[in-house]
């Protein structure tokens, strides 16, 4: 058994056991309302992002779908129709809405989506440690200290205006390559599902998953490097 | 959420920052990342006779970030190698009333402290 469907499995066992209306404690069959009392029920802790909106666990998902999903449940789940209900429905209905909205927020966005994913799976491989990009971190430093510089200059001089055409190579060159990341990272989201999508339990597919995960990991990071330093280069040269 | 007193103390007037030459005998440097906020911090010390008589630091990221590497550097001055080591992110914590949301940044500068005394001590080795 490899470890998506072991960990599929332990999901089911874990729905079976909360799987009994808070209510009227009857057998629960549907997925946030009791069958027989209709009541509404909190949705578990357990249950990941992908599975609240019914979605397979995949880096690359029809965002229309999610936002069908979002905005059926959100209806659903909204704190307005509660008004006149019980303060234990209440209390779950908030409670879901809040869960949803950031479900919603985080799976929206490809590169968010990415991060939770990896968080995930990250239990299961233990430890993505990468490599910290030595360069890229005095590539930063040195970039601060041009900044630095240019903030403290006299913005008329010449030495400022040299400055900041020299930022501005910087910054155009630092947003090509958050695009290049970006460019990369999307092949290797379709490299991961494509692996899902085979399931298959072999040594072989286990490195790679490790291996893509590790990859992943790596670029995200990088990319929030690149990202922090290009919002301030823009910042101060705007 | 309001900066404590002595964060804005430090990162107003920031202790020891600066950089020494990467290849100067003596001198052990650190570079480590904070993936999740992409904040980079760059730790440097300088030892004569296994004491630390000077650090330095550069730190690119938030005001708890800079101020734990500024506090790191004055601590670890007059500190022997193997006391340096000993610097705790909870020590810093404490010392800087750091909210919760910022203790990651504390544990940078203990991963940059450890990163520049590995750093020195892989240069002693190879000496």
């Amino acid at each position: 058994m490899d470890e998506h469907t072991h960990n599929t499995g332990d999901r089911r066992e874990l729905r079976m056991a909360r799987s009994m209306c808070w209510h009227c404690q009857s057998e629960m069959a549907g997925e946030y309302f009791c069958d027989r009392c209709v009541k509404v029920q909190p949705v578990s802790k357990d249950l990941d992002y992908f599975s609240c909106f019914g979605l397979p666990r995949r880096l690359g998902i029809d965002t229309n779908v999610l936002e069908a999903k979002f905005y059926e449940l959100s209806r659903a789940f909204h704190p307005d129709f509660y008004q006149n209900k019980s303060d234990a429905e209440q209390t779950i209905s908030l409670g879901n809405s809040a869960m949803l909205n950031t479900a919603y927020r985080t799976l929206r966005d490809p590169i968010q989506r990415a991060e939770y994913l990896l968080d995930l799976e990250a239990g299961a491989v233990k430890d993505i440690r990468t490599t910290p990009p030595a360069d890229l971190f005095e590539e930063i430093l040195e970039l601060q200290d041009t900044l630095n510089e240019f903030r403290a200059s006299d913005r008329t001089s010449d030495d400022a205006s040299a400055l900041r055409s020299k930022l501005h190579v910087d910054r155009t060159a630092l947003e090509q390559r958050q695009r290049e990341m970006e460019t990369q990272l999307l092949q290797l989201f379709g490299r991961w599902d494509a692996l899902q999508d085979r399931g298959e339990a072999t040594d072989q597919s286990r490195a790679e998953r490790n291996r893509l995960l590790k990859d992943m990991r790596s670029i995200l990071s990088n990319r929030t490097y690149v990202k922090n330093i290009v919002n301030d280069l823009v910042e101060t040269i705007a | 959420m309001a900066y404590s007193e002595k964060v804005v103390d430090h990162f107003n007037n920031p202790r020891n920052m600066g950089s020494f030459k990467k290849e100067e005998e003596g001198v052990g440097t650190g570079i480590v990342g904070a993936p999740e906020c992409g904040d980079v911090m760059k730790l440097q010390i300088k030892v004569q006779n296994d004491t630390i008589v000077d650090a330095k630091f550069k730190t690119f990221g938030c005001g708890s970030a800079i101020a734990s590497s500024s506090l790191a550097t004055e601590w670890l001055k007059g500190k022997t190698v193997e006391e340096a080591g000993k610097i705790k992110n909870t020590d810093i914590v404490q010392e800087l009333n750091l909210p919760p949301v910022k203790i990651h940044c504390s544990v940078l500068a203990e991963d940059a402290i450890k990163a520049a005394l590995a750093d020195y001590q892989k240069k002693a080795d190879t000496k």
